[in-house]
């Protein structure tokens, strides 16, 4: 036993992770403790039962495993900490990450990724509605399907479906663009697919490869990115602005 | 916000176990709405439902002059029992007044409410009963016509009890079914007349239903065994239910009707 951060934590030696119980503290305790270890250090989530916002706001690389399913936001404006959540995660997974990942073991709701600076957003299962929603620069890699309106508004960044995509896909798109192995439901306005270019490859394949997915082959995925109509002023329309 | 919980048993494994299962789930919801809370139960026998006596509880926080209100138990309808039970104040305070725990059934609706739209009173909890067959609806989100669609209801003689939004809808799906839709056929009719946000569980005497809105504003979880089906506002809702961990867990698609009739 010992404190942290004015918290009663356990070591899991075997394991050398710190674990902190849930079901003995509020959220506010959990991320404060979280946010107190030092770089390097490993902790555990006993107990989650689908509680928001864990593990959010880490400025350390840490390492902290939630040993169940999360709620809201798990993970979300993190920078330099890998976050693990052994079951099913809620709205807006990774939401705002800086940086570091989160990897989800298990499906994911809505928003996963939304406004993602930077950072990894892993979901081994299924995302909902959403998927990426105004992705600012960071990966989404989802292993199985993704629901209508991925990458809603999606700025920058790369997102990786390793199955069938939803309508709506990539509707009204910036420079985000969206990789898909499976089939395409349909395409959002301002969406188009595109050829597929050595570096999309090559760039699919470092995704793939991130996420920890064998069932993507980057030179079978789709590549849909913006037409660019929609946000470059245009002379020609110049009396509709 | 608000929170919904509806739970349909396939058969007759769980049916002592209904009220505890709900009661539960309302547990897991009962943060997204701490204003109010309502249950409607379906038994599948006619009976007279044992209703205790709720106290009225204090006016809530920050809400100024609305006195507290219940709503003890409607009667049973003819041929299928209903029991719904209506209060502002804590949910599982509520709960446990109720003894929901210790209540069977078939087929249970319950909700949390956050006021957005109309006043905190116990006749403003959801679920609303509307129409003869006792429709049952709970509802989290917000509609916009309502106002328009409480008019075209009452030119046809159907007047709601309150201003709340979530009430319409009940009356105006009865009131498709009273001119023959079926339910599914209704909830379809609904996605295109309201206007608004929602993610909608409905209850008749044989069936539970769940609908959300075009863009899926709203969460809403499904799971299914071959015992039960429930759907939630959130997952945390769902983890005393029996046997979740071979449920088939789902998000509702947006628009698409989702109906179990026994």
């Amino acid at each position: 036993m010992g404190e942290l951060s004015g918290t009663t934590a356990v070591v899991d030696e075997a394991r050398d992770e710190i674990v902190l119980d849930l079901a003995a503290m509020s959220t506010r305790e959990a991320n404060a403790a979280l946010r107190s270890l030092p770089d390097g250090a490993r902790a555990r989530l006993d107990n989650p039962a689908g509680r928001h916002n864990l593990a959010v706001g880490l400025t350390r690389a840490v390492h902290v495993r939630i040993a169940g399913p999360a709620g809201y936001y798990v993970g979300g404006l993190g920078a330099a900490a890998e976050v693990d959540v052994d079951g099913p995660a809620g709205w807006g997974v990774g939401e705002n990450l800086m940086s570091g990942t989160v990897r989800v073991r298990g499906a994911a709701s809505q928003s996963a990724a939304a406004s993602a600076h930077g950072g990894l957003v892993v979901v081994e299962g299924d995302a909902s509605l959403r998927a990426g929603i105004s992705l600012k620069g960071g990966q989404l890699a989802v292993a199985g399907d993704v629901g209508r309106s991925c990458a809603f508004l999606a700025q920058a960044g790369t997102i990786l479906v390793g199955g069938d995509a939803g309508e709506a896909l990539g509707d009204s798109l910036y420079e985000a663009v969206i990789y898909v192995a499976g089939r395409i439901r349909g395409l959002g306005t301002d969406a188009r697919v595109e050829d597929l270019t050595e570096a999309d490859v090559a760039a699919a394949g470092a995704l793939a490869a991130a996420a920890g997915f064998d069932h993507v082959d980057p030179q079978n995925v789709t590549r849909v990115a913006s037409v660019r109509s929609l946000y470059h002023f245009d002379t020609a329309h110049h009396g509709a602005y | 916000m608000c929170g919904i919980a509806g739970l349909h048993l396939k058969d007759h494994t769980y049916r002592e176990r209904l009220g505890a299962m709900v009661a539960g789930m309302l547990r897991g919801v009962a943060r997204r709405g701490p204003d109010s809370a309502g249950v409607a139960i379906h038994d599948d026998v006619p009976d007279v439902p044992d209703v205790p006596d709720v106290p009225g509880v204090p006016g809530v926080p920050g809400v100024p002059g609305v006195p507290g209100q219940a709503v003890p138990g409607v009667p049973a309808a003819p041929g299928a029992g209903l029991t719904v039970f209506r209060e502002v104040g804590d949910p599982e305070e509520f709960a446990a007044r109720i003894g929901l725990a210790g209540r069977a059934g078939v087929r249970a609706l319950a909700h949390t409410r956050m006021a957005t739209e109309s006043a905190v009173t116990a006749a403003h909890c959801h679920p609303f009963v509307a129409g003869e067959e006792r429709l049952c609806l709970v509802h989290n989100g917000s509609f916009a016509n309502h106002a328009t669609i409480r008019r075209r209801l009452a030119g046809l003689g159907i007047i709601t009890e309150t201003d709340n939004d979530s009430e319409v809808a009940a009356h105006w799906l009865a009131a498709r079914r009273a001119a023959g839709d079926d339910l599914t056929t209704a909830l379809r009719r609904l996605t295109t007349t309201f206007d608004g946000f929602f993610t909608l569980a409905v209850t008749t005497a044989d069936s539970f239903a769940v609908v959300r809105d075009p863009i899926a504003c709203k969460p809403a979880i499904i799971a299914e065994t071959d015992h039960w089906v429930a759907v939630v506002s959130e997952y945390q809702a769902l983890l005393g239910l029996p046997g979740l961990a071979d449920a088939v867990v789902f998000e509702p698609e947006p628009e698409e009707v989702y109906l179990w009739a026994s």
